[in-house]
């Protein structure tokens, strides 16, 4: 095939319109390598509105289990008790917005985040409700979708030794079902660390040089197993000779000191870290403030434990029963966020870095008997702030209960074409499954939230 | 009131439906179909558990009493208008004739909305002159002759009083895949967008029936009659494979089917010893002796306990490891006397006494809780999931919330600390009535006066007749042995999830069940097909193939058999907790025993179900670890490792090359691998740079795709 020397032809030499019938040709002996790097081609071509990208990187801030919009974003202070809950409301620096008395640092700089707070959908269970937010498209039995990292790992071009994909500390998340790379190759998916920077002893799972083993030794190793691969299998020979993906990257991630150095928290002064926190979930943000300082497009904040079915009140506010100082889930979130978004803006990345915070799904309006909440879809909220984000506004609202949307319903599919937009992808741009079908970054019936974007 | 009018001079389908006599709508049979079209009683809208904008509707109408109430007697009426009956709620909503949040679901004076007005004019009653007998799709099956064609679906209601009536209009057709087909809801014709099978299901009252559409892969017939035949399995296989045009591969070579039959049935690689043996045997019988050495082993009962261990997710309770060891070793000894599976599983269901003691009585302390209990029992023994109905009638299949709560009431009665004991007293509480539900076999009958139901479940389950327990069992040991269940997943068996091969999964569950559910027998069947022994070569009209067994299919070596393999391998066992040193992965009890080796390679807790295929791990965290990690390495470079004894035997480095071979993928380097490490070994300045040389080539060894997968 001849790609060069034509006029018309972008840069690269490929064209929308021939990506889209190679798309079909895939089966004919077109590489896989070829037709992903031309997906890659065309993924950031047109900026809707003709738009500037803004973010360069994302930081999703991961709630795990379903975290209760009722005690976080979206409380209700004037219903019944038994909608109402245990934690009062505080005012924030956007005039007439409340949000909980869990989040003051947050709140003194809601003017730099927007909240949404009709998120609406109709999955109730850990799985599907997390495919869905983390995806923007519902599952289904025959295909799993990519999530964003994984779509951004695709269509950006790589040039990074560290992983395009990360997650911290691990990404099993919403039930641990899903991949992250969904249809897309292996390569993809969210790399995971493997080990809690809160912890002293943190460090990257096998990242330095087993004993006895140096540069010569990988090299050799993976032209030994490359070798092999193709005496052995003529079947799946790739036939240009690039070998394994994941051993390519594993090689290039072990082989270079600067991306070694990017997971050297104890290189952050004490002040830095406290001001995260000491959870997981801060020191986990300032290792992803590391990670998209040093150019990987996405990193996920995996935060368990929001399935708060029973005692609620000691799981979000205090942590222990009876702690002086309050540290549970909503107060760690609180350092977090706010250290996060501090940090960010203090180094004038906070233009150029997305930050999203949710869970699959809300929880319902009444508690239960067990002093919790059970899962509830039908309305929640998602908070985003940096990377072109139109700050210091609430989108949409619940009702009085918190039970449904009352206006500007917003689903997971509307809310990935934001979030896509925002990354500068084109909601409509098509990636192909492995047998060669084109499917579109977010779904056909998806529509951005525009008034999110600034 | 020109609607109504307009109705009266129409005489819509649905009225086919309706009391001839009194010519009185339906409310069963033809008002709820509408709302179900229309999508009113989805789970989305108002067929949530709890309604959606304060109206409640039963999802998909599966509860007709329920929605009666809330559309003519809840908020006193106000729904429906009998003054003014297109002035109704139900009519002004769903034509958005008022705002309504769900937009608009019925045409304005269409068809629907003018049957639904009629039926208020007639004062609401709520007649069913005919219950729903049977409901049938054409075509059920359909082979169509390219992408792009059209396909017209129509569906039939046979109703008790001997009226038929074609409710194509009020059937909801859905595609499993809707970039496979679509199909346009007024015409319910279905447009074919890609080669393959696709399944559409239909949905008209409780019923829901699976369509099968076939595309074939090809223009052009594909030649099979040359294709080897060994039992019925071929018989269905090669039929399917036809029909959809796809060729197939050939047989595999004698030392692939040595290693694949090996680790399916033994979960080891073929020992060096046993090559030769299986070499040696050459001649018609060659594969069938194999088959049956290897089902007679020790190692077989080991690993197939290991298999079933999984399935009944045996492991250690806190503080608490002796249940598990005596579970295991009960399950052991079936295994290895060969206990047919209904005997064993009526054993379990049936168990009492102390836990330490009576090995199967761990069955009730492996979930906690009676719903539990009931969800894993349907899950295991009937491939079923009961759960869906614990809050709702299961939106695709048959089971009811009564058989739901009700399985769960039998459970109920049941002491289950450490001593598992009926205590008759024990009730589960029915969501829908309030009261506890009555103890029931899913789908049968109530059992009145009965202190232990389980005795009555599981002779129920294990008959001859159940439709459930040797299907559920025969696709597992399926799937083992191919790679793939004929239905996926594997606990999910319903009629709108058909198997890729329905004629084949009955004919395998028959044949278990006339063969005294004898695993063994079951195992060699599929072992001796010729399905069974194809080359995982592709052909270029197969290569895409992932189900319908036109190749082997190509699978990654389980997490407790990939362990135990390096171990062999590398000559230098894995050390698994406190577990005697030397104890192999395969014959663990205990899967939360204490094994950063088997974390990496992504073992299962049995915490869930085992089936889901592995995801966890994988990529890059993974080969880190074994480019990098202990897992491997420490083994490879250990003085007492296979390696450093070879070399310490001063054999040569061909040799050893040769001998890894044959150990890792039971095959000898063919001339090009010779010439190729012979040359790298070449390349060594000195004895100790040799030695590196060796231990990476067994690292690329063990790390090679050919290694780590089944094939």
């Amino acid at each position: 095939m001849k790609w060069n020397n034509v006029p018309g032809r972008r840069c690269d030499g490929v064209m929308r319109r021939d990506l889209l019938r190679i798309g079909g040709l895939t089966a004919f002996g077109l590489g896989l390598g070829d037709l992903f790097r031309m997906q890659r081609a065309a993924g950031m071509e047109h900026q809707p509105n003709g738009r500037k990208q803004k973010a360069k990187s994302c930081i999703l801030i991961w709630l795990d289990g379903g975290p209760s919009h009722l005690e976080t974003f979206d409380l209700k202070p004037d219903a019944p008790a038994e909608v109402r809950g245990p934690l009062n409301s505080i005012a924030t620096s956007i005039p007439g917005v409340r949000i909980s008395e869990c989040l003051p640092r947050t709140a003194a700089m809601l003017d730099r985040m927007a909240i949404i707070r009709s998120m609406t959908s109709p999955l109730g269970e850990h799985n599907f409700g997390t495919h869905y937010l983390m995806t923007g498209y519902k599952p289904t039995p025959v295909l799993e979708y990519p999530s964003f990292g994984a779509v951004l790992a695709q269509v950006r071009t790589q040039s990074n030794v560290l992983p395009p994909n990360i997650a911290l500390p691990e990404f099993r998340v919403g039930g641990g079902n899903l991949t992250g790379g969904g249809y897309l190759p292996s390569s993809t998916r969210p790399f995971s660390v493997g080990s809690d920077p809160a912890k002293s002893d943190f460090k990257v799972r096998d990242l330095n040089f087993y004993k006895g083993l140096d540069l010569t030794r990988l090299d050799r190793r993976r032209q030994f197993v490359n070798a092999l691969d193709n005496f052995g299998s003529p079947d799946e020979k790739s036939g240009n000779g690039t070998g394994d993906p994941d051993l390519e990257r594993a090689y290039r991630l072990l082989t270079s000191p600067d991306a070694k150095n990017a997971f050297k928290l104890s290189d952050e002064p004490q002040s830095v870290r406290r001001r995260y926190g000491h959870k997981s979930i801060g020191q986990c943000c300032l290792l992803a403030r590391r990670l998209v300082e040093r150019g990987v497009s996405f990193v996920t904040v995996n935060n368990r434990g929001w399935d708060t079915h029973n005692n609620m009140y000691t799981r979000l506010k205090e942590g222990f029963t009876g702690a002086k100082v309050s540290i549970g889930l909503i107060p760690s979130l609180d350092l977090a966020l706010s250290g996060l978004i501090q940090d960010l803006s203090d180094r004038r990345m906070l233009d150029e870095t997305l930050i999203v915070v949710m869970g699959e799904f809300g929880r319902t309006p009444k508690l239960n008997t067990a002093g919790g909440r059970d899962h509830w879809p039908r309305v929640f909220s998602a908070l985003l702030a940096g990377g072109g984000v139109q700050s210091g506004q609430v989108i949409g609202s619940s009702d009085s209960v918190g039970e449904g949307p009352k206006d500007r319903p917003v689903t997971p599919t509307d809310l990935a074409a934001t979030i896509y937009t925002l990354l500068g992808v084109d909601p409509k741009h098509e990636l192909h499954t492995k047998d060669g079908r084109p499917i579109r970054v977010a779904p056909y019936e998806a529509e951005v939230v525009s008034e999110i974007i600034a | 009131m020109s609607a109504f009018v307009l109705l009266m001079a129409l005489l819509s389908p649905g009225d086919e439906a309706a009391n001839v006599k009194t010519n009185s709508v339906d409310f069963d049979n033809s008002v709820i179909p509408i709302l179900t079209k229309a999508g009113c009683n989805t789970g989305a809208c108002h067929g949530a558990a709890v309604g959606r904008g304060g109206f409640r509707l039963s999802l998909y109408g599966g509860d007709p009493d329920f929605d009666y109430r809330s559309i003519v007697l809840e908020l006193e009426g106000r729904r429906v208008n009998l003054s003014r009956p297109d002035k109704s709620l139900l009519v002004l909503k769903p034509t958005e004739s008022i705002e309504h949040g769900g937009g608009t679901r019925l045409e304005y004076e269409g068809t629907d909305a003018v049957l639904l007005t009629k039926w208020i004019a007639q004062g609401t009653p709520r007649v069913q002159s005919e219950r729903l007998d049977q409901f049938h799709v054409s075509p059920e099956v359909h082979v169509a002759g390219r992408v792009g064609a059209e396909l017209q679906l129509e569906a039939t209601a046979h109703f008790t009083g001997g009226t038929e009536v074609n409710v194509t209009q009020w059937t909801v057709f859905t595609p499993e895949d809707a970039a496979a087909l679509t199909i346009d809801p007024q015409t319910a014709t279905a447009r074919l967008l890609r080669r393959g099978r696709h399944i559409v299901v239909a949905r008209y009252l409780d019923r829901v029936v699976p369509i099968e559409i076939i595309v074939p892969l090809s223009d052009t017939a594909v030649e099979m009659a040359g294709a080897p035949r060994h039992n019925f399995i071929d018989d269905e296989v090669l039929q399917l494979l036809s029909t959809l045009r796809i060729p197939v591969s050939q047989q595999a070579d004698s030392l692939t089917f040595l290693r694949r039959a090996t680790l399916d049935l033994t979960g080891r690689l073929p020992t060096i010893d046993g090559i030769g043996e299986f070499l040696n045997a050459s001649g018609p019988q060659q594969r069938k002796q194999l088959i049956d050495g290897l089902l007679n082993s020790a190692e077989f009962n080991e690993y197939w306990t290991l298999q079933m261990a999984k399935l009944l997710r045996i492991r250690s309770q806190a503080k608490d490891s002796q249940g598990a060891s005596t579970y295991h070793k009960w399950l052991k000894n079936q295994i290895a006397n060969g206990t047919p599976y209904d005997e064993m599983t009526r054993e379990i269901l049936t168990a009492t006494g102390d836990t330490h003691e009576v090995g199967p009585a761990n069955f009730y302390r492996t979930v906690g809780g009676a719903r539990e209990q009931a969800e894993f029992a349907s899950e295991l023994f009937m491939g079923n999931r009961l759960r869906c109905a614990n809050c709702h009638n299961h939106p695709l299949d048959r089971w009811t919330q009564d058989d739901y709560h009700g399985l769960a009431a039998i459970f109920a009665k049941l002491d289950t600390g450490r001593v598992i004991k009926v205590n008759g007293r024990g009730e589960v509480t029915h969501p829908r009535t309030g009261a506890a539900a009555m103890a029931r076999i899913p789908g049968e009958r109530f059992l009145e006066d009965d202190c232990d139901g389980r005795e009555a479940f599981a002779a129920w389950l294990t008959n001859q007749q159940n439709p459930y327990f040797a299907k559920a069992f025969v696709n597992r040991l399926w799937k083992s042995m191919m790679g793939r269940g004929l239905v996926e997943p594997t606990d999910d068996l319903r009629a709108t999830n058909p198997a890729t091969h329905p004629a084949l999964l009955t004919q395998l569950a028959d044949d278990f069940v006339r063969h005294n559910y004898d695993l063994r027998h079951t195992l060699r069947r599929i072992a001796l097909s010729a399905a069974y022994s194809r080359s995982p070569q592709t052909l270029p009209g197969n290569r895409a193939d992932n189900r319908f067994y036109s190749h082997a299919l190509s699978r990654p070596l389980q997490p407790e058999v990939l362990a135990d393999a390096l171990s062999d391998i590398t000559g230098i066992a894995a050390q698994y907790g406190d577990a005697p040193s030397g104890t192999r992965a395969v014959a663990l009890f205990d899967p939360n025993i204490k094994s950063d080796a088997l974390d990496i390679l992504g073992r299962c807790r049995r915490t869930d179900s085992c089936e889901a295929d592995d995801q966890a791990g994988g990529g890059l965290s993974r080969k880190l670890h074994l480019f990098n990690g202990e897992l491997i390495n420490r083994r490879n470079s250990d003085p007492d490792s296979r390696l450093a004894k070879l070399i310490a035997a001063g054999r040569k480095p061909e040799k050893i090359v040769e001998q890894f071979y044959q150990l890792a993928l039971s095959r000898n380097p063919d001339e090009r691998e010779r010439t190729y490490w012979t040359k790298q070994v070449a390349a060594a300045i000195d004895a100790e740079q040799r030695q590196e040389i060796m231990e990476d080539f067994i690292w690329s060894l063990l790390t090679c795709r050919e290694f780590v997968t089944n094939h």
